[in-house]
């Protein structure tokens, strides 16, 4: 006799939730197709459509290349978050920030590249950091949630960059409207219009990992990020860890908008930001806070909005494809919960209950 | 060959010189001279494929619903024809990317309907053999030309019949962003509004958006509460023509006939109708012709007054209508200097007749008119 049940876990082991995670985007995909099906289109003829547009051309992979840089910036700031237990919500505002800064200075600073693209990677870093400055100290001395306090100053930020781009920064050439003149810089190529961001992106994203489960201080923002109690006990400065990586996850998105508005758009306009900084939210959870992962889950999100893109002539709209996106999340986080239980089967010895 | 570059930089360095200096830009329509590129090779009807990228939604009613309108004429006018569109594309490197993919379907035409600067001009500029078209851009290239409408002529005929129904003389805008199309329509409305009401103003609320139902309702509930009597705006729906019907006032409207929306309210609108140029240009692009154009559509060319509101009495309507066929029969222009800014300064001399040029690069508010600069 003998019976089965479920039993909760301390942790899903890695192989488990690697799998639940796989599921989930498989799962997500087949609910697209069958509801593109539903409203008549074929699912696989638009899925076959999108792999040779994205990846069979050089055009479709320069294309993926820029839409993933932005969206590693993102999924990184959020990620480094996430590991003491921050949700930065404002990597969009961040974002929005480092690209104002950047292009600041790419506007009323003369000088040769050399010296103005790295003075411009540290002014977005900056500008990104000072922006969540403001959340990060309420938050370590007055407990106050970043979840609303990041939030909200999303709004403040995207409506400074479109003041800036259509009154005092408006391109005077008047051959351009509600941008800003074309900067002077912009990030070299490494490919085609691909920019050095991404490859800065990709060792940041190892140095994180690095950082992260090699240093004693990536130790103790990892037991500060779990369990804070046991940490302050322990004697780890959480406070000062937590500050330390809110700055740190605020200067990454603001040096994501740096290389968006210096290698990608070479204009501070409005809508720069273009929901990367929420989108950054989804890849950072989706990779479960580690930045190795964040390139994978960037890229995948960087596939699926270009998919997006390149199904919209078909008559797809744009909330559609952030639709899909939408539902991977939902599975994630279903396949997440599920990854902790394991089936157990209770082998109960003969007369007893 | 007249380089274009050095000739639009000139025509900025003019407008900003203030009074004065000599303009000697053509007023025929033309903001530019027609390049002097080869013509793209023909295409068979059968074979081509035209893509239009819109800023709106096609079922707006206004603005992206006139460019759609455009579409159809142009399936109609050559059987066979494909055509592709995309709707509300956001003025980010989305739009680069989405320009880049109907490039990568084969379309032979690209019609930006809106202007995406930089993010169709990167596309066009590796595309040589794709014929592009911005609606109100700027910035030319052998394969990428521009179109606008004349609007400021039938908005100035507009505002006669604005001022003449506003008991208190003042006048509301809701704005998109402070650009040229948006400055070039306060000041022709505030400018006619004058003539029949001299001390009228001019309020507006930008929006941060062409297509923002809500927010546009806002503003217009705003202008309302702070005094205006009737509102204007070029905003690609009917919004805050609904406000102005529930409260008894008045709205003048952009791109189509909304007088159902607010049939007491409803003074006239801006319509647009580019199905004639669009039907052209593909029909230059099939036989080989095509080069870029770089056109204004004139008033009933392209853009005009509505038919009068059901509530706009005779004598308004003849009045304004006056001044619409002397414009059309005569030339006659009513740009015509002193014009101030709203700082007070003299930017366009006594006696001297802004240039199409200058109207529609028109980027500084006059007198009267308040809310858009800084």
């Amino acid at each position: 006799m003998s019976t089965w049940r479920l039993q909760r876990l301390p942790a899903a082991s890695p192989l488990v939730s690697l799998s639940a995670r796989l599921i989930s985007v498989v799962l997500a995909l087949v609910t697209a197709g069958i509801i593109l099906a539903a409203t008549g289109k074929n699912p696989l003829d638009l899925g076959a459509q999108v792999i040779s547009s994205t990846f069979g051309s050089s055009f479709g992979m320069a294309d993926l290349a820029l839409l993933f840089t932005p969206l590693l910036y993102t999924g990184l700031a959020v990620a480094v978050g996430l590991r003491i237990g921050v949700w930065n919500i404002g990597a969009e505002g961040q974002f929005n920030l480092g690209a104002f800064a950047a292009a600041g200075v790419a506007l009323f600073l003369p000088g040769p590249p050399a010296l103005i693209l790295p003075l411009m990677a540290v002014m977005g870093m900056a500008a990104g950091a000072l922006w969540i400055l403001i959340p990060t100290l309420a938050r370590a001395y007055a407990d106050v949630s970043e979840l609303i306090t990041t939030l909200l100053m999303n709004f403040v930020a995207a409506l400074l960059v479109t003041y800036v781009a259509t009154g005092p920064w408006l391109d005077p050439s008047g051959m351009a409207l509600a941008t800003t003149a074309r900067l002077p810089v912009e990030v070299p190529a490494v490919w085609d219009i691909v920019h050095w961001g991404l490859p800065v992106g990709l060792i940041l994203a190892v140095l994180l990992a690095v950082a992260f489960g090699f240093t004693r201080w990536g130790y103790e923002v990892r037991i500060g990020g779990s369990n804070p109690g046991n940490a302050r006990y322990a004697g780890m400065p959480v406070r000062r860890h937590l500050i330390t990586v809110m700055l740190v996850s605020g200067a990454i998105a603001g040096l994501g908008g740096m290389m968006e508005v210096a290698g990608t758009v070479h204009r501070l306009q409005g809508g720069i930001s273009n929901n990367f900084g929420y989108i950054g939210i989804m890849v950072a959870v989706l990779a479960r806070a580690a930045p190795l992962g964040v390139i994978f889950t960037a890229l995948l999100m960087a596939v699926i909005l270009n998919g997006g893109i390149i199904l919209q002539p078909q008559g797809l709209t744009t909330q559609t494809v952030l639709a899909v996106t939408g539902l991977i999340l939902f599975y994630a986080a279903i396949g997440d919960e599920f990854a902790r239980y394991r089936l157990i089967r209770n082998a109960k010895p003969a007369g007893t209950r | 060959m007249i380089s274009t570059k050095e000739l639009s930089r000139r025509g900025f360095l003019n407008m900003g010189a203030a009074a004065g200096a000599g303009l000697v830009l053509s007023q025929t329509g033309l903001i530019r001279p027609a390049h002097a590129a080869a013509p793209l090779a023909p295409v068979k009807a059968e074979e081509a494929l035209i893509a239009f990228g819109h800023t709106g939604p096609t079922s707006d009613e206004g603005w992206t619903w006139a460019h759609d309108q455009g579409m159809k004429a142009v399936e109609a006018a050559f059987p066979g024809i494909k055509t592709t569109y995309v709707e509300s594309i956001p003025y980010s490197a989305d739009a680069t990317r989405i320009f880049r993919q109907f490039v990568s379907q084969g379309a032979n035409m690209v019609f930006a309907t809106s202007n995406y600067g930089d993010f169709l001009y990167d596309v066009a500029k590796r595309a040589p053999k794709v014929g592009f078209y911005e609606c109100d851009g700027r910035n030319p290239l052998d394969n990428l030309g521009t179109y606008y409408v004349q609007h400021w002529y039938p908005t100035y005929v507009a505002g006669i019949a604005a001022g003449a129904m506003s008991p208190t003389g003042k006048l509301g805008y809701v704005a998109s962003f402070p650009v040229p199309s948006v400055y070039s329509g306060t000041n022709a409305f505030l400018m006619g509004a004058r003539t029949v009401n001299p001390n009228a103003t001019l309020q507006c609320i930008s929006i941060n958006s062409w297509f923002d139902p809500q927010a546009a309702t806002q503003a217009g509930t705003a202008l309302l509460d702070n005094g205006c009597d009737v509102l204007f705006g070029i905003m690609d729906e009917a919004g805050y023509l609904q406000v102005a019907q529930d409260r008894g006032k008045k709205a003048v409207m952009w791109n189509t006939d909304l007088r159902r929306y607010g049939p007491d309210a409803y003074i006239s609108s801006i319509v647009v109708n580019f199905n004639d140029f669009y039907v052209k240009q593909v029909g230059r692009r099939l036989e080989g012709s095509w080069t870029p154009t770089y056109e204004l559509l004139p008033m009933g060319g392209g853009v005009d007054r509505d038919a009068w509101g059901a509530t706009v009495p005779a004598e308004v309507a003849a009045k304004a209508d006056a001044v619409r066929t002397k414009m059309m029969t005569e030339g006659y222009s009513p740009f015509v200097g002193e014009i101030k800014d709203a700082k007070g300064n003299i930017k366009v001399a006594k006696g001297q007749t802004m240039t199409e040029q200058e109207l529609y690069h028109w980027n500084w508010s006059i007198e009267g008119v308040s809310g858009l600069d800084g």
